[in-house]
């Protein structure tokens, strides 16, 4: 996937980014120390301001540290996400097949939440493999009602998935809940 | 601060409330007759007013665009689509999810009563995703399992601590057993006592109130 992909470089990028000597003017550890004393005289606490006051500044340490924690973490997700599935805008997607047996069709489509209902372009049109139709798309983690459109007229409800008992509308539909893999 | 002074700010602030729940539904554009679009932004206000997820009924009404539905058919699937979720987020309570909401509220189109869903949400505690149970619930109600047989059955499943995709397996033997001629209630009986491994004592249903 091209968001994973070439995960290993994108972290060797950021861990020798965050190798790099680290330079401070003249001036950082006296603003720091000055900074550190004003807080302690304004707190009056011995919490972490006083914890803070002995830290010795060492950037090389520092960066290292850093460089751990951003390997850990990205190597976690790296390892704990599911192939083919993803992460759009922050919402977890995961490919679903969508299956119709449907042998007389000349055009079978799905339309569902996951597509804002949308006839015409933004519906997902199926293949045709000597009558099964098939379309696998990128779904969001969530409950989804959906229907194939056959011919570009016919309604039908998905045969092996679970009714959506909701045909406001005189059509039949069906339920799909899509699991964040990924959890 | 005077009071006209006070009036004002009230005003301003309740103006600022308002203006961004009409401008975040930009979807329902010039689809829906006049009336019908007043009726619907008047539902999605008073939706989110009462914490409940407004984008499945956002989806009402494109599903129901979609299959070329007049407006005021659209109001009513939306407005009943509104109670039903109000009705499951009060029984449910603030721990439902949006996505739990929405189908439990299937399961209150199909009959299910919302005091057995919030039971059952209750008995599996605050972990257990309720979302496929009560999609299926809903399902096998639809296809004539009595309320108390399919409520006993997801309610033993969850019990147990049966993965969605055992609830999934569930929901395809069912209907599979009632297409070729079984009773509905004695195809939701018989399959939900394929427990998986591992099942608690809390696992036995009970009979409903």
């Amino acid at each position: 996937m091209p968001e994973w992909g070439g995960g290993h470089t994108t972290l060797e990028t950021i861990v020798q980014e965050l190798q790099r000597p680290v330079r401070f003017d003249d001036s950082f550890e006296r603003r720091v120390m000055v900074r550190v004393r004003r807080l302690h005289a304004e707190r009056r606490s011995r919490g972490w301001v006083a914890i803070a006051s002995r830290i010795t500044h060492r950037p090389g340490w520092a960066a290292a540290l850093a460089a751990c924690v951003v390997a850990v973490v990205t190597l976690g997700l790296v390892r704990s996400r599911p192939e083919g599935s993803a992460n759009v805008g922050g919402v977890p997607v995961e490919p679903v097949q969508f299956v119709l047996v449907a042998p007389d069709a000349h055009s079978v489509a799905v339309v569902g939440d996951f597509n804002d209902w949308g006839l015409g372009d933004s519906a997902l049109v199926a293949t045709n493999h000597e009558g099964v139709w098939s379309v696998t798309a990128p779904v969001p983690a969530g409950v989804h009602r959906y229907a194939f459109l056959v011919n570009g007229k016919q309604w039908v409800a998905d045969p092996s998935a679970p009714r959506a008992t909701d045909d406001d509308f005189g059509m039949p539909s069906s339920a799909l809940v899509v699991e964040d893999s990924t959890r | 601060m005077n009071r006209l002074a006070r009036s004002l700010v009230a005003l301003s602030l309740a103006a600022a409330a308002l203006a961004p729940a009409h401008a975040q539904d930009p979807r329902i554009g010039n689809r829906l007759d006049a009336p019908s679009r007043v009726a619907i932004i008047a539902l999605l206000d008073s939706a989110r007013a009462q914490g409940i997820p407004v984008e499945p009924l956002m989806q009402k009404v494109n599903q129901g665009v979609a299959m070329g539905a007049d407006g005021p058919r659209i109001v009513a699937a939306v407005r009943t689509l509104t109670r039903e979720m109000a009705t499951v987020h009060q029984a449910l309570g603030t721990v439902a999810t949006a996505d739990e909401i929405q189908a439990a509220a299937s399961a209150v189109h199909a009959g299910v009563p919302a005091v057995e869903l919030g039971k059952i949400k209750k008995q599996s505690g605050l972990r257990r995703s309720l979302t496929l149970p009560f999609t299926v619930l809903a399902d096998i109600v639809s296809r004539g399992v009595p309320v108390e047989a399919g409520v006993n059955a997801i309610r033993s499943l969850v019990g147990a601590g049966a993965k969605d995709a055992d609830i999934n397996n569930f929901q395809r033997n069912v209907s599979g057993d009632i297409e070729k001629g079984a009773p509905p209630a004695a195809a939701a009986e018989t399959r939900a006592k394929a427990l998986p491994a591992g099942k608690p004592d809390s696992a036995k249903p009970e009979q409903l109130d």
